[in-house]
């Protein structure tokens, strides 16, 4: 424990010392030493992280390296407030029953095969991934997933691998997928439409390319499945294992819920339509429809806000964000943003190579949120220097999204669904068990993004 | 009143190599929902209940899948309960314990019990030696019987 804090005192000081030494000032040091604090802080001492950017934060400003104003303005309470009425929305929906429901989808699909349960499982997996988010998604996977290899007696390892890696590659689907979708939308002025028509059918395309990699991977405990299927026969038990009265509330849960997705994909028209600044829409109604929530469960309201929010995790990005801004603030990613477009020849290509190569390494260890935190304002520095920035964005947020598949660490939806294989089965899987089949569909999946960004002209 | 004039001071106990199995069987025959795990010094070092039980053999996620009903008892429940009777109570058993002291006032008691919802306190020394245990119909008995002892 000493020790380890020992290397986040040095390693952050050091940078502090090393970018003094290269001619920046005190304050662009001070920037540096603290944010790399606090990233080493949730590699080195995760549950310390929000202790650790509350002490980053107060010594940024005592310091003045920044102002109060400006922790407010990086703080990005558009994006926190857009996630606090996401999370109500999923809290509403897990309530009236709507995840069990899916659970049961799954357990009933009839003439059930091997083939055709690991083809579900990652469809499933993407599209709620995409249209709720990456983390609620794979709890009710795993829920399905456990129940169906229970009952024929398979190991539901690979199934849970399978599961989470077509999480991971769904997220990035839409705003929706993963924090750092609306995060990545609200700073580039990117919409809901830009991310259906750039991201969401890449993304199917490297789900159906990571099916059949996983197909050919786990050919053995397929074929184990598909005999004890032939052995079992049909699933009459699983069928009737679990049932959801279809009660007024998950109608009307479901119908706010779709409603909230059809503004949502229609908010940039809606935009113009209305004369409103980009994402005023995006962001607004998840707040409005938490509103009607709230007014509709008053009796629960509080409920929802202090339990189906994380305030834990919300207040840890407020300040994570506002301490990454303070890069920009003090022009230390402009220095960076200026080298590392000389480096790369003021060449647009080889800089999207970079951003995506560098944000599946660094998300395959670090939180993809601190990571895209970080590279915002360098991406956004790139401005000042006349470059297009769109590829950029798009490698980020798919460098972002598919190097958590990478390691079993990688993404927040990993350690979730690890955490209950764990507590459930009492299996703990070793970090090469998950790091081979990572790596090749993790490197294929960005392999194809990659030659997407360069070559097709939509991404330009 | 006191915690120490209304604790059962003839306690029995789990010891944390005693098997599932056996400490299951001593429940159902002393008919009680749950029993403290002392270890060879006299230390309490943990709790035993039938919640602990419940929720081995009931998936982790049930809360986070949100509202369901269960039609029929999947088979996992049998291969969940092979496995729960090879587990040592050290296991199974619940580590966080709130505790009383000899001392504490009937209200105090009560007031813990409510708060953190538990059905029996153990009553614990300085060392952390077990002296006794509190059950809530214990402490009911003593309200009332000081309510009459006032009237």
């Amino acid at each position: 424990m000493l020790k380890k804090f020992a290397i986040l005192i040095a390693i952050s000081l050091g940078l502090g010392f090393l970018s003094r030494n290269i001619g920046l000032n005190f304050q662009q040091a001070t920037a540096i030493s603290i944010f790399s604090a606090s990233i080493l802080g949730t590699l080195l001492f995760w549950d310390f992280r929000l202790g650790f950017a509350l002490i980053g934060t107060s010594v940024l400003l005592v310091t003045r390296t920044i102002d109060l104003e400006n922790v407010i303005k990086f703080a990005s309470l558009d994006v926190i407030l857009f996630l606090v009425g996401m999370m109500v929305l999923v809290g509403l929906l897990k309530e009236s029953g709507f995840f069990a429901w899916i659970v049961q989808l799954i357990l009933r699909v009839r003439n059930l095969t091997a083939l055709k349960f690991v083809v579900i499982i990652s469809v499933v997996s993407a599209l709620l991934a995409c249209a709720v988010d990456e983390v609620t998604a794979i709890i009710f996977m795993v829920a399905a997933i456990f129940e169906i290899c229970d009952y024929f007696e398979v190991d539901a390892v690979p199934f849970l691998i399978i599961s989470v890696l077509a999480t991971n590659i769904g997220s990035a689907a839409t705003v929706l997928g993963n924090p750092i979708g609306i995060l990545i939308a609200s700073k580039a002025g990117l919409s809901f439409e830009d991310f259906i028509i750039r991201a969401f059918p890449l993304a199917m395309i490297c789900l159906a390319v990571a099916i059949f990699i996983v197909v050919i991977w786990y050919r053995k405990p397929i074929r184990k499945l598909e005999r004890r299927i032939k052995e079992f026969g049909s699933n009459e038990m699983l069928i009737k294992l679990i049932s959801v009265p279809p009660e007024r509330d998950l109608k009307i849960s479901l119908l706010v819920f779709g409603l909230t997705l059809v503004f949502i994909s229609l908010h940039y028209r809606l935009e113009l339509l209305w004369h409103l600044e980009p994402n005023t829409v995006l962001l607004t109604i998840p707040l409005f429809s938490s509103g009607c929530v709230m007014i509709w469960k008053w009796k629960k309201a509080r409920d929802y806000i202090e339990t189906d929010v994380e305030w834990w995790t919300l207040l840890f990005f407020m300040l994570l964000f506002a301490q990454a801004g303070t890069l920009k603030f003090t022009g230390v990613t402009d220095v960076l943003a200026k080298n590392l477009a000389e480096l790369a020849g003021n060449s647009i290509s080889t800089l999207t190579g970079i951003v995506l190569w560098a944000s599946v390494i660094g998300s395959s260890i670090l939180d993809n949120v601190v990571l895209v935190a970080a590279f915002i304002p360098v991406i956004q520095s790139f401005q000042g220097l006349n470059l297009n920035l769109q590829p950029l964005w798009w490698a980020l947020l798919f460098g972002g999204c598919f190097g958590g598949n990478i390691t079993l660490i990688g993404s927040t939806a990993n350690i979730v669904a690890l955490g209950i294989l764990e507590k459930d089965k009492n299996i703990r899987i070793n970090f090469f068990q998950w790091f081979w089949i990572g790596l090749t569909v993790g490197l294929i999946t960005t392999g194809i993004v990659w030659v997407a960004l360069l070559l097709l002209p939509i991404y330009r | 009143m006191k915690a120490r004039e209304i604790m059962t001071k003839d306690l029995t106990g789990l010891s944390p190599e005693h098997s599932v199995k056996e400490a299951l069987e001593l429940l159902k025959k002393m008919r009680i929902s749950g029993l403290p795990v002392i270890d060879k010094e006299g230390k309490l070092i943990g709790m035993l209940t039938e919640k602990e039980i419940l929720s081995f053999v009931l998936p982790s996620y049930i809360g986070a899948v949100g509202r369901f009903i269960y039609e029929e008892n999947p088979k996992s429940t049998r291969k969940k309960l092979e496995e729960l009777v090879k587990l040592k109570v050290s296991q199974l058993m619940r580590k966080e314990v709130v505790t009383t002291t000899e001392e504490a006032t009937l209200r105090e008691v009560a007031r813990i019990m409510l708060i953190h919802k538990a059905r029996r306190l153990p009553v614990v020394d300085k060392a952390g030696k077990i002296v006794g245990i509190v059950a809530r119909p214990d402490v009911l008995e003593a309200f009332i019987r000081e309510a009459e002892e006032i009237k």
